[in-house]
């Protein structure tokens, strides 16, 4: 592998892995927060996408236009399945999960039957390939990776400095301690859930321009998403942007070195080096 | 006893009803076929539009009726989903033999590859749509045909290529790491070989991958005239030519077997621009392709999937051999139907290709050739079948 080569590899990485970092993001805020795995999260990347794809189409609507309703759809989605699936399983850790995965193939069951089968794909918003010393990158795979990093930025700072991040943070530190000091629980859960399901909007709109929308698009990601987490430590902010980062440069140097089909194998490697080792992940906390 | 004349009516109704039913079950047969096809997953596009285009030929086929032997057959086809997945596959195989199913309509060559063994077993005619050597086509598996010509189709492409592309020398080739991929790769880098090419690299990826940026890497920078990517389907292979384009490849890329319209939106237009599509039908090039295309536009609205052409012949073949066999029996059928010729879709097709696999089971026909040219297909040519294969 030349030095260009690997620049390549190490660009291509990066976008991917920025990418999965922010989907990834919404399933380990839910965890942090209410101890839910939530499988339906991939599903709302791949409703979204198709949210966003007709209504650039049929409706004509500029793309952040689309992407925006397509963020409040995702949304509503996610709060009737918190309220519909999660609450009455008082967020049980083993329920929910059997539970979101039922509903995640109850879903994309039902797109195969509503979209149809033919490939789609989001028209891109920014066409056209930047060379960088013999580096391409496409550049609908920079925005995606500026938009993906800017997101994750926000979400760093809304936790941090602002009344209801920092209500969020105390309720997935404490949830008791939260209580008594009047933190309201139902809105933190709504908002974790509103949160998690605008990233996995944008996340699906990304993936939709790159790689076409269709029925199991949801399932690389939210399986990338787990690796992702559980690897960073599941309810860790940081240790799913490092692991998702991770995961994007592993993908692609090992994608490339040894081929593709081993990529897999080395994600789930590490991962089983990971639990076994460190069971908590890297930057986790014991539950 | 006395019986009112109400009830003596109902009785000879009754009687009458019975003989007329009876009558009809005698003359009347049905012939199940059943289909193991990708009904969801990633290759659900080319499942629904086989299943589609197979039911449409079934009832054309019933309209008129197979006589056998004074009988009238019809034929009956049952689908079910095999995820594109071969488990799932042999799962439904099962279950359709141990009802009784003796033909199978099977799309997939991993999903084709695993059942052949039973259903040769079971006296059962498989009729697939996949790629495959002597593990599906083989003496060893008289009953088994292939519908579709696949792998096969570079014997017909390579030798155009020569002439109709002479700059290509150096071949790169792109496949999924599965059953199909790999005896695709096989056969065309020895096909491409054979016609003089030479084959610079070969690479796989996991059927279903997102992300083609790193295989991609690993072929441009092998720098091939031309990347085959003939065992790709669906959106593996728009995901593939949109990779290779982004990463600058600026030579030829060629595939096959999918929906051009689909491939070019998924790709997108720029990226799809200029590739070779082999056996894929842009237009109508005979009355019976225009009615295929017809009747698909109205009923299902358009765009029409070329892959619907390549599915068509296959229960009319059938429905031919049971006519010309005077049984429904499947190993008389097999025998009518092993270098069988008939008037296709296509043109003259024949089951053929004993000089590779041994046995005339596997399908031969023109093959259409297109390319992408201002973002749709355009037929470049129609490529007949090589004499000496």
């Amino acid at each position: 592998m030349n030095a260009t080569m690997l620049m390549q590899t190490i660009a291509s990485g990066l976008v991917m892995g920025l990418i999965y970092m922010l989907i990834a993001l919404g399933v380990t805020l839910l965890f942090g927060i209410m101890r839910v795995v939530n499988f339906v999260h991939g599903e709302l990347v791949m409703l979204s996408a198709f949210a966003v794809y007709f209504m650039t189409t049929a409706a004509g609507l500029p793309f952040f236009v689309a992407l925006a309703l397509a963020a409040v759809a995702s949304s509503v989605v996610a709060v009737f399945c918190q309220y519909a699936l999660f609450s009455p399983l008082q967020y049980d850790i083993l329920n929910c999960f059997i539970v979101g995965i039922g509903a995640s193939f109850a879903i994309r069951s039902a797109s195969w039957a509503i979209f149809g089968p033919e490939p789609i794909a989001i028209a891109s918003t920014l066409p056209g390939v930047l060379n960088i010393g013999g580096v391409f990158i496409a550049k609908q795979r920079l925005l995606a990776a500026v938009l993906c990093a800017g997101l994750a930025i926000l979400l760093a700072v809304f936790l941090r400095y602002t009344r209801h991040g920092k209500a969020m943070r105390a309720v997935e530190q404490d949830r008791e301690a939260a209580l008594l000091m009047g933190v309201n629980p139902t809105s933190v859960y709504v908002t974790a859930f509103v949160i998690s399901a605008v990233l996995a909007a944008v996340g699906g709109a990304m993936l939709g321009t790159l790689f076409g929308v269709d029925p199991e698009m949801g399932a690389e990601p939210i399986l990338k998403s787990f690796i992702i987490v559980q690897i960073g430590g599941m309810g860790s902010l940081l240790g799913t942007v490092i692991a998702g980062l991770f995961i994007g440069l592993t993908d692609s140097i090992t994608g490339t070195l040894l081929g593709g089909e081993l990529a897999f194998i080395f994600d789930f490697s590490i991962l089983m080096l990971i639990l076994i080792v460190r069971p908590r992940g890297l930057f986790g906390y014991d539950a | 006893m006395l019986i009112d004349r109400r009830k003596a009516t109902m009785l000879i109704g009754g009687i009458a009803g019975t003989l007329v039913t009876g009558r009809a079950s005698a003359a009347n047969k049905e012939i199940l076929i059943g289909g193991s096809v990708p009904l969801s997953g990633p290759g659900a596009a080319i499942g629904i539009t086989a299943q589609r285009t197979f039911q449409h030929a079934v009832e054309l086929i019933n309209a008129e009726g197979i006589e056998v032997g004074g009988d009238r057959y019809t034929l009956k086809a049952n689908f079910y989903d095999n995820k594109y997945v071969p488990a799932e596959a042999v799962t439904v195989v099962e279950k359709l033999l141990a009802d009784g199913t003796r033909f199978l309509f099977s799309l997939g060559s991993g999903n084709s590859v695993p059942v052949v063994a039973k259903t040769t077993a079971a006296k059962c005619l498989q009729m697939s749509m996949a790629s495959g050597k002597s593990h599906l086509t083989s003496p060893e598996f008289p009953l088994s045909f292939r519908v579709q010509p696949t792998n096969e189709t570079a014997w017909a492409v390579y030798p155009w290529l020569k002439t109709a592309r002479p700059n290509v020398k150096k071949i790169g080739h792109m496949n999924p790491s599965d059953e199909a991929g790999f005896t695709e790769s096989d056969d065309r880098t020895m096909i491409a070989e054979k016609n003089g090419f030479t084959n610079i690299a070969k690479e796989f990826f996991k059927r279903g991958s997102t992300d083609f940026y790193p295989v991609a890497t690993r072929l441009v920078a092998a720098n091939p005239d031309l990347i085959d990517l003939g065992g790709t389907i669906g959106r593996d292979q728009a995901l593939g030519c949109k990779a290779l384009r982004e990463l600058g490849y600026k030579g030829e890329i060629m595939l096959g077997y999918s929906d051009a319209r689909s491939f070019i939106e998924v790709a997108g237009a720029s990226a799809a621009e200029g590739t070779i599509l082999f056996d894929t039908l842009a237009e109508p090039q005979n009355q019976k392709q225009k009615d295929l295309v017809d009747w698909w536009i109205k009923t299902y609205g358009p765009p029409f999937p070329s892959f619907a052409c390549t599915v068509w012949d296959a229960p009319f073949v059938l429905a031919e051999a049971i006519r010309k066999a005077q049984s429904a029996d499947p190993v008389q059928i097999a025998k009518v139907m092993t270098g069988m010729e008939w008037d296709g879709l296509f043109g003259k097709s024949r089951f053929g290709m004993k000089s590779v696999y041994g046995i005339d089971t596997t399908i031969t026909r023109p093959i259409p050739m297109a390319v992408v040219k201002g973002g749709k297909p355009v037929q470049l040519d129609i490529v007949p079948w090589p004499a000496n294969v």
